[in-house]
């Protein structure tokens, strides 16, 4: 991915997971949410956050941020749920996406150049 | 304040093992955010999320942030919609979440329920002793039992139809905010008369204590009834309310509206056909098959005295579902469609009329944002407004959402003043507090202020909520 490319995806992620309405309705159905003992930040909600904060610069890449993110099954529950009570958004789709960013270290202020 | 991340982490860890205290960054924002509109702030990020399992090691977890001077902020499940749940200082968030025991003695007529459990986790294992949970909120999803009653909101029930949740509460265990475990009221079904702590501790929104046990009345489950009605226009709804009350017809167990608008949107999101005008839905229950039969049918000619386009019982379930969905579906829609500001007005019945028109010129001619649509619905049974501003934009700054949220605010907080009303589902003190000042006297602020000093000398918990910070 190159420095546009990584720039086209910090924009759309932004721009979508700026819809969430912070409902928190998908969390109850994350299987990582579950296994956690209910953390909140192994949700789908909790990583779409950590998403939009890691790019507006507010987190630093860090192993907790990393974690959270990869937590992530991908069983696609949360678009189920986003779609049928939420703001209809491909969560997992953007969480993917995220992942992709942060495996090309491409994230801006990233300290890691690599993940 | 200077306080010291990895002593404060290793310190709650001894309390309660070091898996429950997380003083990551990642983790400290997802607990900060809620569903206020505008971003979080340095000083709204927690130093700690802490997690424990009961009110012993919430004890100790107060008793020492007493001892460090540390503000603790409780978190159920950030639902709040009025920033109740966004942390004001910098501090310690105390989640619920890893308390969801629940057991039902029916024999006893009651239940006691850990609060961290979710509003429909309740009703589902209410629902094996064939019993009603009395809460409804939209969000009951993910909304904790613990936030409910700690708020005492109505949501969806008519007050004068049901009550509110704190008048099912037969008693509490309670964590005091300098650390005392108290229990209060009692294990009979009969509610104490006089004065009794736990009406202090209902609706107390976390100021004065944390629920770590809530004691509610098992309610038979009751049989419903349901009724939909079509207006032209949503004034006629708005008479219909008024007339409900000045002629003294039982009000619905629901009685919720759509604007026009409200309920284009509404219906379309289920796959229904677009209606004329404005919609109405009810619910009736009473305690027998007949019983309720009968109140639906009596309120269906009450109705039909006002001015329904068409107004009928809906027996088909899947129907009714879907009606009924279209009213939570609206609110979801329109922010799917843009960006939503929404308030709640609650004026004095024979008013509504006059609130409704003065809601909706308030959204119109917003000095903040030109051109906001407005858009209402809500459940205009008890009376609740809910009016908002709708952007038809996702595409708005952080300052310009905090400047339309604030000007909503203050100017509907003037509407509740005028036309008698306060709100009863939002919850108040968190964003309200400038409300409670231009509503009482001084002296009604200063005894809230007074009473949360007498249990909480420190200001420990939610500090910042009961001096109006945002």
């Amino acid at each position: 991915m190159d420095i546009k490319e990584s720039q086209t995806v910090r924009n759309t992620l932004l721009q979508e997971i700026g819809k969430c309405r912070a409902c928190r309705f998908c969390i109850d159905v994350c299987p990582a949410y579950q296994a956690s003992e209910w953390v909140e930040n192994m949700s789908p909600y909790g990583r779409l956050q950590i998403l939009k904060y890691l790019i507006n610069g507010t987190l630093d890449e860090d192993d907790p941020l990393i974690y959270s993110i990869y937590s992530c099954l991908q069983c696609g529950r949360c678009d189920r749920l986003c779609q049928a009570k939420g703001q209809n958004l491909d969560v997992s789709h953007l969480i993917r996406l995220g992942k992709y960013l942060l495996s090309q270290g491409l994230v801006k202020g990233s300290k890691n150049e690599k993940v | 304040m200077d306080v010291n991340v990895s002593k404060l982490t290793k310190d709650l860890g001894k309390i309660v093992g070091k898996d429950h205290v997380r003083a990551d960054k990642p983790t400290a924002v997802v607990y900060a955010k809620d569903v206020m509109p505008w971003d979080l702030e340095e000083k709204n990020i927690p130093y700690a999320v802490v997690r424990p399992l009961n009110s012993k090691e919430i004890s100790k977890i107060l008793k020492y942030a007493n001892e460090k001077l540390i503000p603790v902020h409780i978190h159920g499940s950030g639902t709040s919609l009025v920033g109740l749940a966004r942390p004001k200082t910098k501090g310690i968030v105390l989640d619920t979440a890893r308390m969801k025991k629940i057991t039902a003695y029916p024999e006893r007529g009651y239940f006691e329920a850990e609060p961290g459990l979710h509003v429909a986790q309740v009703r589902k294992e209410l629902a094996k002793y064939n019993a009603m949970l009395p809460v409804f909120p939209g969000s009951e999803l993910v909304a904790t039992i613990g936030g409910t009653v700690a708020v005492n909101t109505s949501a969806h029930a008519v007050d004068a139809a049901l009550g509110k949740p704190g008048d099912f509460v037969l008693g509490f265990e309670v964590v005091l905010p300098t650390g005392e475990i108290i229990q209060t009221g009692t294990e009979s079904t009969r509610r104490p008369a006089g004065i009794d702590p736990t009406k202090i501790f209902i609706g107390s929104e976390g100021l004065l204590g944390v629920l770590t046990l809530i004691r509610m009345r098992l309610i038979p489950l009751p049989y419903f009834e349901h009724i939909v009605a079509y207006y032209n226009t949503t004034e006629d709804i708005l008479d219909a309310v008024m007339a409900m009350y000045k002629q003294g017809i039982h009000p619905p167990l629901f009685f919720e509206y759509l604007d026009e608008r409200a309920a284009k949107i509404g219906f379309e999101a289920v796959g229904l056909d677009e209606p004329i005008g404005a919609v109405a839905m009810m619910r009736v229950h009473s305690w027998s098959k007949v019983g309720s039969e009968d109140k639906a049918q009596k309120f269906l000619e009450f109705l039909k005295t006002g001015n329904p386009i068409e107004a009928r019982i809906i027996k088909d379930t899947e129907e009714w579902n879907s009606i009924w969905s279209s009213r939570a579906e609206a609110g979801n829609y329109m922010y799917r469609l843009g960006t939503t500001f929404g308030s709640e007005i609650s004026p004095r019945v024979d008013k509504l009329k006059d609130a409704f028109q003065e809601a909706k010129s308030i959204v119109t001619n917003l000095e903040s944002y030109k051109d906001a649509e407005f858009i209402s619905f809500g459940h205009i049974g008890a009376p609740t407004i809910h009016a908002y501003a709708f952007i038809p934009t996702k595409d708005i700054s952080n300052d310009m959402k905090k400047a339309i949220t604030l000007e909503m605010r203050e100017k509907t907080e003037d509407l509740n003043i005028k036309y008698g009303g306060c709100g009863g589902e939002w919850g108040l003190t968190a964003q309200r507090v400038s409300f409670l000042k231009k509503k009482y006297e001084k002296e009604v602020y200063e005894v809230l202020v007074k009473m949360k000093k007498a249990l909480d000398p420190n200001d420990i918990l939610n500090r910042g909520n009961l001096q109006g910070w945002i």
